[in-house]
């Protein structure tokens, strides 16, 4: 009997996998298709053989590889300023006292409630009054300070790091520096991981920004070169759906790294000393 | 090693002022138990001390230097939290030579210090395990050796007892003083135990709502309590109070209970103008009557019996008060006796009725 509820059980999970995964093989078959072939009916669910000219097509509709790495650059830059600033700045709130704190920490929160939308206009014209229209520095940097970011990793510090450590590491001589990078950081590694992966997703998929902010083909990111070449009339679809396919492998690398970091941190954290 | 001194130190959260106008004379090499009731500031003492806390006003010296305004590191102080606090990423190792890698000592000096520690307090085998890997009284030999591995000019402990259970508590107590004994370095440990204080501490230091009530030798609390309080609080089971007013009948010095009872005892001066005192009579002063006692005898009922081993403590109610009494001649007595209970001269306690 339980055996059987446990095929049933992976049943179930099989077939979701499956829905889940089946948009990323069709686009990955598509990817080997020519356009012709795309439209014919039935689709053709199989590996196709104009891999190669899609290929050639591909870098001759957009610069991919530079697109692809601007993409990256942003992302990772973002990620890595964005992890940095929120949990210097969620030590701060946690760690010290100060005039003032809960009435910014508050703002802060409450500035998380203004939908993205509403700030597309005024980020844009202050990007603009700055000279940085066009940079690929003001599409990472502005969203290294997240509200939410500061807020997340704040309530896990709450959690997981006592005020008797942060004293005994003062005890023990340690600067607030070194406080915040050699007993900190370590413990908030999940909440880390689990930001970056926020970020990095959310920069990499980003599209209205680049949209608004970029404007020569050259520093142009994936989302936007891919969406700029469909307006072509006769979309070439097979390179398209090769470009989006090696579009997501960064992403899926970035997915098993972080949530790799996560599990670690999440185990370490289970049973606390 | 250091003394330190405390002047007119006061400390206050907001409008509430926690701790009033303390003064202190720690010497160094000694060690002096701090101890009081829950919430009388003696975290916030030690916390002054270590440097974690910023007086309101008063001044505080180690080894005749003025030290408002150093951190911790620079008044060299080391501390045992309650929690033990150990730093849950790193191992044994990494946390007890934690400090000595801020200070820059290399990587062989570290390794050696560190091994001079956990010899000393038994840890060699579990330098590579995680603080989540060691069991409570492991843990809390391990943040003595963040503290010990320093040689420190000073060791503030704050209730580092308190989360184990009864039987370790004894055994790191003995430890600790042993320790004490070899290393020698000025010491003041926050407890409310009084056991533990008692049996460690060269000298003890009663505090009461933020104020110093009495500082000592063990023994000197215990023979000459300052005020209700302090007799109150040292000694288990604590004292017998009673109220009363004083009086001289035939030259002798009396203290007329409500009941109409009087008990004698011996005038040391130090009694209120107004004749109200409290009297106090510790419960293994209380003996069982014999023949030959004439004054301070009183018959009461026995209303219960709590057998401890080594003695039994009687609660018996004499003229609607109840006396606790520790019988170390373990008598067969059954609830509801009618004993004769008598209270020896020196042994009684007077103090103002103020409090
Ligand atoms: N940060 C703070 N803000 C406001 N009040 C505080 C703060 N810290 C302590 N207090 C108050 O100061 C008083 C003394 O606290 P403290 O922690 O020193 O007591 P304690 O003697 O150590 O008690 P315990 O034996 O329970 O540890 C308490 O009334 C407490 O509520
Ligand atoms: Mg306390």
């Amino acid at each position: 009997m339980r055996h059987l509820s446990k095929i049933g059980l992976h049943a179930v999970m099989l077939i979701g996998v499956l829905i889940t995964i089946f948009p990323f093989v069709w686009v990955a078959l598509m990817g080997t298709h020519t356009r012709g072939d795309i439209y014919s009916s039935p689709p053709p669910f199989y590996v196709g053989n104009n891999l190669l000219q899609n290929y050639a097509e591909l870098l001759d509709i957009m610069p991919f590889w530079t697109v692809l790495f601007n993409s990256l650059y942003i992302s990772v830059m973002g990620t890595i300023a964005a992890v940095l600033f929120c949990s210097m700045c969620a030590f701060g709130f946690y760690a010290y006292n100060f005039k003032g704190k809960n009435l910014i920490f508050g703002i802060m929160i409450a500035s998380m409630m203004v939908p993205p939308v509403l700030m597309l206009i005024p980020s844009f014209l202050t990007l603009k009054y700055l000279g940085i229209l066009d940079t690929h520095f003001a599409l990472w940097f502005p969203g290294a300070a997240s509200a939410f970011g500061i807020f997340l990793i704040r309530q896990y510090m709450g959690n997981s790091i006592t005020r008797d450590l942060l004293d005994a590491a003062k005890v023990d001589g340690a600067s607030d520096f070194r406080i915040y990078w050699s007993i900190v950081l370590p413990l908030i590694k999940p909440a880390l991981a689990t930001l970056a992966i926020v970020i990095f997703i959310g920069l990499w998929n980003n599209f209205l920004a680049p949209l608004i902010i970029l404007s020569s083909p050259d520093k142009f990111v994936l989302t936007l070169a891919l969406r700029s070449v469909q307006s072509i009339a006769n979309s070439p679809w097979g390179a398209i759906m090769l470009g989006t396919f090696l579009s997501m492998v960064p992403l899926l690398l970035a997915f098993m790294f972080f949530s790799r970091q996560m599990m670690d941190g999440l185990t370490a954290g289970a049973v606390k000393g | 090693m250091s003394s330190v001194t405390l002047k007119n130190l006061s400390k206050s959260f907001g409008t509430v002022k926690v701790l009033h106008d303390l003064n202190l004379d720690i010497e160094e090499g000694e060690f002096v138990a701090l101890v009081g009731p829950s919430g009388c500031g003696k975290s916030t003492l030690l916390r002054i001390i270590a440097g974690l806390d910023n007086a309101t006003s008063g001044d505080i010296w180690m080894n005749d230097k003025w030290v408002n305004d150093f951190s911790p590191r620079e008044r060299n102080i080391a501390m045992v939290f309650q929690s033990y606090a150990l730093y849950p990423h790193m191992t044994v190792e990494e946390n007890i030579g934690f400090n000595l890698r801020i200070s820059g000592l290399s990587k062989a000096d570290i390794k050696s210090r560190v091994s001079e520690a956990t010899d000393i307090l038994d840890l060699g085998q579990l330098l590579d395990r995680k603080p989540s890997q060691l069991s409570g009284g492991q843990r809390q030999r391990v943040a003595m050796g963040r503290a010990l591995v320093r040689n420190p000019d000073a060791f503030l402990f704050d209730e580092p007892l308190s989360n184990l259970d009864a039987k370790l508590r004894v055994q790191m107590r003995e430890e600790i003083k042993r320790l004490h004994q070899k290393v020698r370095t000025t010491s003041i440990y926050v407890t409310h135990d009084q056991i533990e204080a008692m049996t460690l501490a060269d000298r003890i230091i009663i505090m009461h709502a933020g104020r110093i009530q009495q500082m000592g030798t063990p023994t000197e609390l215990y023979k000459n309590p300052a005020n209700v309080f302090v007799a109150g609080f040292i000694g288990s089971p604590s004292m017998n109070f009673l109220h009363g007013q004083i009086q001289t009948n035939q030259g002798k010095a009396q203290v007329l209970l409500p009941s109409g009872a009087t008990i004698d005892f011996i005038d040391r001066g130090n009694l209120p103008a107004d004749g109200r005192v409290v009297v106090g009579i510790r419960p293994e002063h209380l003996e069982f009557a014999t023949a030959e006692n004439r004054d301070n005898v009183f018959e009461g009922k026995v209303d219960l019996i709590e057998p401890t081993g080594a003695q039994n403590h009687l609660k018996i109610s004499v003229n609607d008060q109840t006396l606790t009494l520790v019988d170390t001649s373990l008598r067969e007595l059954n609830i509801d006796d009618t004993i004769r209970i008598h209270i020896p001269v020196e042994k009684v306690h007077v103090f103002p009725h103020s409090e």
